[in-house]
């Protein structure tokens, strides 16, 4: 009996201490190589310039693949919708606002030179946790940036970030609902193709 | 002098209409009701971990109240025209003229001496140690920092501006922020700030130096185009990343405002720490 209990102890021991160390990962250590790493791409003189565009973007979104959480991203845009759709949909949905963001923000931290993100805190809460970062750059005032993030299995992925109040996912999934209200599914998806090929095009020229 | 007499008291007017819609409005805006555990948030970041706007089980609604939509798109199809049939343009001049430099100074004055609006402001929410630091960031900056040209204070003394406005005022003091209104020239704003925007006006030196409307309208001008030429890409930024970007303007400023008001003691806290 004893040893039954013994055993049983054991057990729960190593799958609670197992437990403990898949969660050990904080918030903070899963983010900083994702930010870390898309820096050093986006900075490495090798990869700069316009000739190195394709492969420079290529190889920050596969860093941001594995930090950010794309899928939950778009569940959380398109909130009630995301239910009434197919797999085939829900798929092709997170393909184009995957690349909406890929042709927006990179572009947009490529003109960034120097700048230094400093880690300030993080909040945990069941599965969430949100980490409190302020940028420093030397072409703008420092901003605050907090990483929404969701917790999977012992990494953390980001789903929402918050600059200076205003969080970026919320935006979208407003524009988005405003759409949705008028055109429905068809309609967002095709103004999300459109806008992709907006930045397609401006590329090419 | 009348007509802005005449002006602060429509406003009032609609503000104290809001008060009433502010309350009601949001839920009439959405069908969705806002339904949260019943802990209380600690601080701005637990908000954060409580910003459920997806779930299964409960949706979290965004507030905002906008029901003149239609008008406030119209007005702002108008400013979209202004800025790049007038606006960029001149600032594509204004910006060849004068170098970064003195865009940047000229911003500096243009900021001090709109101390006495962030002063007051600091006083009407009894921030009394960050009215102090307006104070003396006015201080240093019109004497060092050589009519407020340069900012030492916030180079070499460390001092960061303490934003307030009346808008914030009012919202600090549990105004609601009334029907959202996208204003021909000024932009998005709502009743609330609006009000703010002109009561404002009356807080700054440039109105007793020279009570001319249209001074105050050209030196108010001058310093917008001043602004925009130091930040030359946010409206550009804002139309390219998104589908409707109305609906997104509306989003920073509304959210953009509201941690304006409620994020101050988090502020100070971390000025403390620090």
């Amino acid at each position: 009996m004893i040893r039954k209990r013994l055993v049983f102890l054991l057990v729960y021991f190593v799958i609670f201490c197992a437990h403990v160390a898949v969660a050990s990962s904080s918030p903070t250590d899963s983010l900083r190589p994702t930010l870390e790493g898309v820096i050093d791409v986006i900075r490495d003189p090798n990869l700069a310039g316009v000739d190195h565009k394709k492969v420079r973007r290529e190889k920050v979104m596969a860093i941001a693949t594995r930090g950010f959480d794309f899928t939950e991203m778009s569940k959380r845009a398109l909130g009630a919708t995301w239910r009434d759709l197919s797999q085939e949909e829900r798929q092709y949905f997170e393909e184009l606002f995957t690349k909406l963001l890929e042709n927006a923000y990179i572009g947009k931290l490529e003109g960034y030179s120097g700048q230094e993100i400093v880690y300030q805190d993080e909040r945990i809460k069941g599965n969430r946790a949100a980490v409190a970062t302020i940028v420093k750059s030397s072409d703008t005032a420092p901003f605050s940036v907090s990483y929404v993030m969701l917790q999977s299995g012992s990494d953390w992925l980001v789903y929402d970030l918050n600059i200076e109040g205003v969080s970026f996912l919320r935006n979208y999934s407003e524009q988005f609902k405003s759409i949705l209200r008028k055109d429905k599914f068809a309609g967002l998806v095709k103004i999300l193709e459109e806008k992709n090929e907006t930045f397609e095009k401006e590329e090419s020229n | 002098m009348y007509p802005k007499i005449i002006i602060l008291f429509t406003l009032l007017l609609l503000l104290c209409c809001s008060f009433g819609c502010s309350q009601k409005g949001s839920a009439v805006a959405f069908q969705d009701v806002v339904i949260e555990d019943d802990e209380v948030p600690v601080d701005k970041m637990d908000m954060l971990l409580n910003d459920d706007f997806f779930d299964e089980e409960k949706v979290v609604e965004q507030i905002y109240y906008d029901p003149l939509e239609p008008m406030n798109r119209v007005f702002f199809e108008f400013n979209d025209k202004l800025y790049y049939w007038f606006l960029s343009p001149l600032n594509t001049a204004y910006t060849a003229i004068l170098p970064w430099d003195i865009r940047f100074s000229i911003g500096n004055f243009v900021n001090n001496l709109a101390a006495p609006i962030r002063l007051v402001n600091n006083l009407l929410q009894l921030k009394i140690k960050d009215a102090g630091v307006e104070i003396s960031r006015f201080l240093i900056n019109s004497t060092l920092g050589v009519f407020g040209f340069g900012d030492p204070a916030m180079l070499d003394f460390g001092l960061a501006p303490r934003e307030e406005d009346f808008g914030q005022t009012l919202g600090y003091w549990g105004v609601g922020e009334g029907v959202y209104l996208c204003v021909p020239i000024i932009g998005p704003s709502n009743v609330r700030d609006l009000v703010g925007f002109t009561a404002d006006a009356y807080t700054h030196p440039m109105v007793y130096y020279i009570d001319e409307l249209y001074v105050s309208a050209g030196y108010y001008a001058g310093s917008r185009v001043n602004l925009l030429s130091l930040n030359p890409e946010v409206y550009e930024d804002l139309k390219k990343y998104s589908l409707d970007p109305y609906v997104s303007m509306r989003q920073v400023y509304l959210e953009y405002r509201r941690k304006k008001i409620d994020d101050n003691p988090m502020q100070r806290r971390s000025d403390n720490e620090l």
